[in-house]
């Protein structure tokens, strides 16, 4: 298959999320940005408050609710950035599993100049946006 | 090292490619035994999957050596023989604890891919496009796992190679969608597809109890496996009427459950495939839906219909008229191999569950694009072709 093709492919990746976080800002509605963690509110308020929640407070406001029915709690991060979504969902892995799961510095082939060029905003667009 | 890599539409290459190193405290690095192909790498092939660049290293279904733990590893030990879950879980989210594991939250670092496509992010998945995570897959002569503790299983000493391969996705993909239909007991069981998953669906509605298994393919080589190795009745679904047959075979009744193990590619003939092929080459559709239409319209009224067969996106003309009148109840999903695989180990290790026949072509790793024309093209009988990093196995090819 021919060069060309090739990078089609790779940039059709960046097109679709790029294309979707365009879309996301004209109709921006969300306000905050909340994802639910298995650990109760208990754990992650007061003097139990985990650092990494501490630290993604000193940016944000931070609320945090119970889940109902013993589903953890919801953490609800403002303003809705993609920045905060990154720190939220680090922090949610964080505390369910003990670490934050990286995939940069994987094992790959040979990328086209193309791939090598838009891979690492793609990927930077999919932690961010949603 | 050597990797077999994706470089384009149905182009792929063994390039030298750095080994992996740890880059988790739960992570192991395992030095892979064998690697199979799956159904569902065609769809990475074939262009289907978005997300995918030159230089991915593909794979996904493999056994081999632990070889190096993070120091947060506490249950692997480097030298373990190990068959790895091809869906990576994190073990302690929600989803993991309830034993869904395909849904994990904590696994899948690209998530907003498959937020925009389908509303929300499921697992990482080794070797399966950047949507999936963008790990780097198992066609290599080494691999890194992310949370080894939950997703590599020590083998049993009995269990050769060439069945626990097959324990990595094939078997629990195909035992999965006999569970969650609820298959027991006096069940008649119809399941398309005669691939690995297929065929393994077959295996465990009958170990579940079910009374009788249909089997609908066109490849006689296929079909004979599925009643030689499964037990199944067979239909050639080129020869004979696949609807009329089965209300045949079952009293007018229909089928209690329908597995359909086929996917988005199915083939078929009549203006229906015609319809759905071109509209699916002008993606007006993302994926062909002749399978799961009929898979809908055997199944008697009140059943299940369990899709293991990979979707990603819409299908055309799906009748939800048949799923509300027939009260039919739909599922499906990603596998959830680890909630099964140590069952699975133990009923091969019992000598109660094999796989290994359904490895036709072992390779060397430098034959493994020869061994993707076999098995994507269907040529020379091939079911699975499983690649040997590091014993230079001769090409069955030849
Ligand atoms: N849910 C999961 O976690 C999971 C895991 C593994 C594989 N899969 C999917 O399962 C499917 C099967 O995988 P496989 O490895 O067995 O693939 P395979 O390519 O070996 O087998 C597919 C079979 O379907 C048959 N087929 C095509 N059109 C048909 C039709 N109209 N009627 C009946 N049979 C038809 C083909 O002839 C072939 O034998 C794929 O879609 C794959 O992506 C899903
Ligand atoms: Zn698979
Ligand atoms: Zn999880």
């Amino acid at each position: 298959m021919g060069a060309k093709v090739k990078l089609a492919v790779a940039a059709v990746a960046v097109g679709g999320v790029a294309a979707a976080v365009r879309r996301r800002r004209v109709a921006k509605t969300r306000e905050w940005v909340v994802m639910t963690v298995l650990r109760e509110p208990r754990e992650l308020t007061g003097d139990a408050r985990p650092d990494a929640l501490a630290r993604l407070a000193e940016h944000h406001e931070v609320r945090v609710t119970a889940a109902p029915g013993g589903r953890g709690s919801e953490i609800a991060v403002r303003p809705a950035t993609g920045q905060a979504r990154e720190s939220l969902r680090a922090v949610k892995q964080l505390l369910e599993t003990g670490e934050v799961l990286r995939v940069e510095g994987q094992t790959e082939g040979r990328r086209t100049a193309v791939g090598r060029a838009v891979l690492p905003a793609a990927k930077r667009l999919a932690r961010r946006s949603a | 090292m050597r990797a077999l890599c994706w470089t384009g539409v149905n182009d792929v290459k063994v390039e030298k490619v750095p080994d992996p190193g740890l880059l988790n405290r739960q992570d192991a690095i395992v030095k892979v035994t064998a690697s199979s192909v799956c159904g569902s790498d065609l769809h990475l092939l074939d262009g289907y999957v978005p997300a995918m660049a030159a230089g991915d290293v593909l794979g996904h279904e493999f056994i081999g050596e632990v070889v190096e733990v993070g120091p947060d590893v506490s249950r692997r030990r480097v030298g373990e023989r190990v068959v790895v879950c091809s869906i990576i879980g994190c073990g302690r989210c929600r989803y993991c604890r309830q034993g869904t594991w395909s849904l994990c939250d904590n696994t899948n670092p690209n998530p907003a891919f498959l937020e925009t496509a389908i509303g929300h992010a499921g697992a990482g998945i080794f070797g399966y496009s950047h949507a999936m995570g963008g790990f780097a897959g198992s066609h290599a002569e080494y691999v890194r796992v992310p949370y080894a503790d939950h997703n590599a299983f020590p083998v049993p000493e009995n269990v050769s190679d060439e069945d626990a391969v097959f324990a990595s996705d094939a078997v629990p993909t195909g035992w999965m969608g006999a569970d969650i239909a609820n298959v027991g007991p006096g069940d008649v069981v119809a399941v398309w597809g005669c691939g690995g998953v297929g065929q393994m669906a077959m295996k465990a509605a009958y170990l579940m109890g079910a009374e009788r298994v249909i089997a609908i393919d066109r490849f006689p080589e296929r079909l004979s496996m599925a009643r030689e190795k499964a037990g199944a009745e067979i239909l050639d679904y080129e020869k004979t009427d696949v609807l009329d047959a089965l209300k045949e075979m079952t009293g007018g009744r229909g089928p209690d459950v329908c597995i359909e193990a086929v996917g988005m590619e199915s083939h078929g003939k009549g203006p229906q495939y015609a319809y759905d092929r071109a509209k699916q080459g002008l993606r007006l559709q993302t994926d062909r839906g002749l399978t799961l239409r009929q898979a809908i319209m055997a199944c008697r009224k009140g059943g299940v219909v369990s899709v293991l067969g990979v979707y990603l996106g819409w299908v055309d003309k799906f009748p939800m008229g048949a799923v509300v009148n027939k009260s039919l109840t739909l599922r499906s999903g990603q596998q959830h191999g680890q909630r099964y695989i140590p069952r699975l180990l133990e009923l091969m290790s019992q000598g109660r569950l094999e796989a290994r026949h359904l490895l036709t072509h072992p390779m060397s790793l430098d034959d493994a694009p020869k061994g993707y024309d076999l098995f994507k093209n269907k040529k020379k009988g091939c079911v699975r072709a499983v690649f040997y990093p590091f014993n230079g196995h001769k090409s069955a090819a030849a």
